[in-house]
């Protein structure tokens, strides 16, 4: 039982942190950024680039995804999401195009084969029958620590009101003086560097692979149809609730089923509450 | 319906240039006209579902790979006879369809389109889970009976069925139902203010779209001659069709197919000079500029300059 | 760089092509351009056809090569395998396909006879269509023990080395949910048991995009099994890392595909100490004859890109491609009738010291092999019985130590280096 308990709150907090990005960029204009998974792609190879294969300073190769992601969000909001004035049937497509041009650029520079990161901190604990690897663990933390620092961010900072103001109306918020081009930007920036942290993560947990954006962004779609759009917490919550489940069926049901339980979990939630658990009512 | 002598003569003459293409170009470049012949069945299929109503699906795979499986387990695993299992599979396509409509009904916009990406993930875990005796696994299947043999035979098979699906959709497109359609995607209140069912619109979409994705996919299983998991339920198998349909023109018939030509062509040509990854490194990133430079695709491209062409003559 | 580099080998092929007399061998690569199953077939045969252009060629004719990337996609598999044979019209295709893109392109194999050679997929599933179906397979071969010897050999380490040596009594298997972990699996339960005499505790399957392992090995871990048995071809390097970084207490060995080649350390980042695998032969650590040595010291003066030491499927291309063009010499031609025949009586054998060591010779088409009991028509003769003097050892057992080398462990014969656990596991 503390094994499950364990190794839910560590996965899920990976979950949580992979999928807030992605949340973040839905809620303001529900834009659908298909090339989300890019972000960890990316930003899992800048830090093996850096950091494995050149030898620099592991912080300074986290530091370095972080920046190429962000970089990344405001050139794709620039580039792609601007110019297309923000249309729900065309930046879905242009970014999942883009997606499939980044993962190729990926199998030019680096090859097809996957790679393995080394642990960021090395080393492991047992408790109660459950190995935590401090690698793991650490991510846990730090994604807790970002969720909490964003969370005050939105609701504390002016910044992260204006946020808020434009997520639930842009036309309201433009009217009482919000630059919301300034506000998306940063937002963008904000998701992209969320995404590639999450990223050097998440490829420290499993691998680095061409195809690696695939499944982020099916957990981060899982996540926002069953949490709905909105709330930092509700991701929080079902990032958990989906983390666990995981765990719970791989540990206790049929391992197999993994991936099964979560789509189920999907629809389900589709028939019965179509919003969301947490969603605002209008959809 | 509004058809002109000239929508006449156009088909005519495109149909008496694509069945003597078999004399005109080599095997090679045939095989490349069956998988564009396929994957402008998909797109136009997609384009009925979601390009005319907004209702933007990224699991088209679910309804392609339902049509796609059923008739294969049914002539490898019980031996029923080609003729009979395409029909039941284009009915199977169409009953799995209703799983898209009910979420369609409630919801809309990019919430329809992660829901759909949700599906074709769910039919693929599945697939590999569920009963691999019948579907192969993850493996696949191989040695299913084809219906052609040779690049000619295949050419003509998909061919006529290209243009069966195309003329009809087209002509299906200019009644009245058709222009309801494209009403909804451009603005689904006033379709509803203006008294017409906008479920049962969406409902007629969904099974024609359906209806042409499974038939579709039952004769390219039977062209191919083997299926697999991994190429079928794919994001890059989603990501082609859906570029197809709008890098050519959506809304349209003529567009989905200039698509699929064009990509697939686009596709075949680079692989002598760039066999490798490099390929789809160009290939996408000419996609993205197309379609960033003219979201409504090449069709549209081309009647501006049609059009610019024409007013500086008269003028 | 890499794409520079490419362009500039594209545009020394392009040169050759237009170079080469019309009167040419086409030969036909299928396979992945940028993975390192794909580079080793490729490069295997890149090397034979060198040394056969310098000798002469074949049929007094030079031998040109088409490169049909596949990118490891079924779809993309059979719109190159059509490429290959009627826009480029080659006379013999060589192929790194892996088994679900060979399976893709299998039914067009059929159609157009072109003789074939499959130098990675073992699946057994392929050489049961030739055994039902010889007249419309019998283009095809498959220079590679098919997954049935895999197996068997397995049992034999765990009678000898995991029963004996280790005093193991029981197994937890962790099997991957493909076609591949359910009939390796299948295989391995039903004989461990009865012929090692090692009790198989409990089975998990597990789906192969699992994050995290941390479950499932604490599921092992709980079973009260003495070791773990992994069958895992897809993401292998996710499991092994993971049992690296978990640090799990008890042993682990089986098939992992990630670990067959010499850059898994660098891939793992060096987490992948104590992981041992079955592995085709010649493998990593595996101690070469004089003409295989010869040729891996070729290699790597020639290519200076990963992989850097060929998979197994580089040798089987090298001598399979030589194997055709002998053929088809003999035969004087490509012509089924002729062909066939003579590529069936093809046969290299390799010593070392004196005894046989490798060898790429066939099964005949109706002999029945001792331990199986079946027949393996178009599969590369192996041997799984000692002394393993009939044919090449099928596979062998090798293992990562924890300081980045490699031996091979098992069979006794062809030994290296000795298995042992990680030392992380208190025994």
């Amino acid at each position: 039982m503390t094994q499950i308990i364990i190794q839910g709150l560590l996965l899920s907090g990976l979950y949580a942190l992979i999928a807030m990005g992605f949340t973040l960029i839905f809620s303001i204009g529900r834009i659908l950024n298909l090339a989300y998974g890019t972000y960890l792609l990316i930003g899992g190879y800048v830090y093996f680039y850096f950091s494995q294969m050149l030898g620099m300073p592991k912080l300074v190769g986290v530091l370095l995804a972080v920046i190429v992601g962000a970089a990344m969000g405001l050139a794709k909001y620039r580039m792609i999401v601007k110019p297309l004035k923000g249309d729900h049937v065309t930046i879905p497509i242009a970014t999942l195009i883009l997606a499939v041009v980044l993962q190729s650029g990926v199998i030019l520079v680096f090859g097809d084969s996957s790679k393995i990161l080394l642990p960021i901190v090395p080393g492991v604990e047992r408790v109660a029958g459950a190995t935590i690897p401090f690698s793991n663990l650490l991510a846990a933390v730090a994604s807790w620590a970002i969720l909490i620092s964003l969370y005050f961010f939105i609701n504390k900072t002016h910044t992260g009101r204006a946020m808020q103001a434009v997520s639930m109306d842009a036309k309201g918020a433009a009217v009482s003086g919000i630059d919301s081009d300034r506000i998306n930007m940063i937002t963008w920036g904000i998701s992209g560097g969320l995404g590639a942290l999450a990223g050097v993560f998440f490829a420290s947990y499993t691998q680095l692979t061409p195809s690696m954006w695939v499944a982020p962004l099916i957990i981060s779609v899982a996540i926002v149809i069953v949490g709905g759009i909105g709330s930092i917490v509700g991701t929080l919550i079902v990032a958990h609730i989906i983390g666990f489940m995981e765990i719970i069926v791989t540990a206790l049901i049929a391992p197999e089923l993994r991936g099964v339980f979560t789509m189920v979990l999907i629809i389900g939630v589709l028939v019965i509450r179509p919003q969301g658990l947490f969603g605002r009512e209008e959809i | 319906m509004g058809l002109r002598w000239y929508h006449f003569a156009l088909w005519a003459g495109f149909i008496i240039l694509m069945y003597a293409m078999p004399d005109l170009v080599s095997k090679g470049t045939l095989r490349t006209f069956i998988f564009a012949n396929f994957l402008a069945i998909f797109a136009i299929s997609w384009d009925v579902l979601s390009g005319r109503t907004g209702y933007i699906s990224f699991g088209h795979p679910f309804l392609i790979g339902i049509g796609a499986y059923t008739t294969a387990i049914l002539t490898k695993r019980f031996d029923v006879a080609i003729e009979i299992s395409i029909p039941i599979a284009v009915v199977v396509t169409m009953i799995g369809s209703t799983l898209f409509i009910l979420p369609a009904l409630r919801i809309r916009g990019s919430y329809f389109a992660l829901v759909t990406l949700a599906f074709m993930e769910l039919i693929y875990q599945l697939v590999q889970v569920i009963r691999p005796d019948l579907t192969g696994g993850t493996r696949g299947m191989s040695g299913i009976e084809t219906l052609t043999r040779g690049a000619v035979n295949g050419y003509y098979m998909s061919l006529s069925l290209m243009l069966a699906v195309a003329i009809s959709m087209w002509l299906l497109m200019r009644t009245r139902v058709g222009t309801a359609l494209s009403a909804i995607g451009m603005n689904e209140d006033s379709v509803q203010g203006s008294g017409l069912s906008t479920t049962r619109l969406k409902l007629f979409a969904f099974l024609t779209g359906a209806f042409v994705a499974g038939l579709g996919g039952a004769f390219y299983v039977h062209y191919l001659g083997s299926i697999a998991p991994r190429a079928l339920f794919d994001i890059n198998f989603v990501f082609t069709i859906i570029v197809a349909a709008l890098i050519g023109g959506s809304s349209t018939i003529i567009g989905p197919m200039v698509g699929a030509f064009f990509l697939t062509y686009l596709l075949e040509y680079l692989r002598p000079f760039l066999p490798g990854a490099e390929r789809y490194f160009i290939y996408g990133g000419i996609a993205l500029i197309i379609y960033i430079y003219q979201p409504k695709g090449i069709y549209a491209v081309v009647m501006q300059a049609w059009e610019r062409l024409r007013s500086g003559k008269s003028a | 760089m890499t794409v520079l580099r490419n362009s500039a080998a594209l545009l020394g092929a392009m040169a050759l092509m237009a170079t080469a007399a019309s009167a040419e061998i086409k030969v036909g690569f299928i396979g992945s351009l940028s993975s390192d199953t794909g580079l080793s077939t490729l490069r295997g045969a890149e090397m034979a056809i060198d040394e056969l252009n310098a000798s002469g060629g074949v049929l007094g004719q030079q031998i040109v090569l088409v490169k049909a990337d596949t990118g490891e996609d079924v779809t993309e598999g059979v719109k190159a395998y059509e490429f290959l044979a009627e826009t480029e019209e080659v006379d013999f295709i060589i192929s790194g396909s892996i088994d679900d893109v060979s399976l893709g392109w299998m039914p067009r194999m059929q159609e157009f006879q072109i003789p074939t050679l499959d130098t990675w997929t073992s699946y057994v599933g392929i050489i049961d269509m030739i055994v039902e179906d010889y007249d419309s397979m019998r283009p095809y071969f498959m220079n590679i023990a098919s997954d049935e010897a895999l197996a068997t050999l397995y049992i034999d380490f765990g009678k000898d080395v995991l029963k004996e040596k280790m005093g193991w009594d029981s197994v937890i298997i962790l099997a991957e949910d493909t076609a591949f972990g359910g009939a390796l699996t299948g295989l391995v339960t039903e004989a461990l048991a009865p012929n090692a005499g090692i009790e198989v505790v409990d089975i998990i399957s597990y789906d192969i995009t699992t994050n995290d392992f941390a479950p499932l090995f604490a599921k092992a871990e709980a079973s009260g099994a003495d070791f773990i048995y992994l069958v895992s071809s897809v993401n292998s390097q996710v499991v092994s890392s993971q049992y690296v970084k978990l640090q799990v207490p008890m042993g682990m060995t089986g098939v992992n595909v990630a670990a067959l080649g010499q850059e898994f350390w660098e891939d793992t980042g060096g987490a992948g100490g104590g992981i041992s695998t079955l592995s085709p032969v010649p493998s990593i650590g595996f101690a070469l004859d004089p003409v295989n040595a010869a040729f891996l010291e070729r290699y790597q003066a020639r290519y200076d890109t990963r992989p850097s030491v060929p998979h197994f499927n580089g040798y089987n291309a090298y001598h399979g491609l030589k194997q055709a063009m002998a053929a088809a010499e003999e035969a004087g031609g490509f012509e089924l009738d002729a062909w066939v025949p003579a590529m069936e009586k093809q046969d290299s054998v390799f010593k070392k010291d004196g005894e046989m060591w490798l060898r790429w010779g066939w099964w005949g088409n109706d002999e029945i092999e001792p331990r199986t009991g079946r027949t393996y028509p178009h599969n590369v003769r192996f041997d799984i019985t000692e002394p393993y003097d009939d044919g090449a050892p099928s596979m062998v057992v090798i293992q990562w130590y924890e300081d980045g080398t490699n031996a091979v462990v098992y069979p006794d014969k062809f030994k290296t280096g000795e298995f042992v656990l990680p030392s992380w596991v208190k025994k």
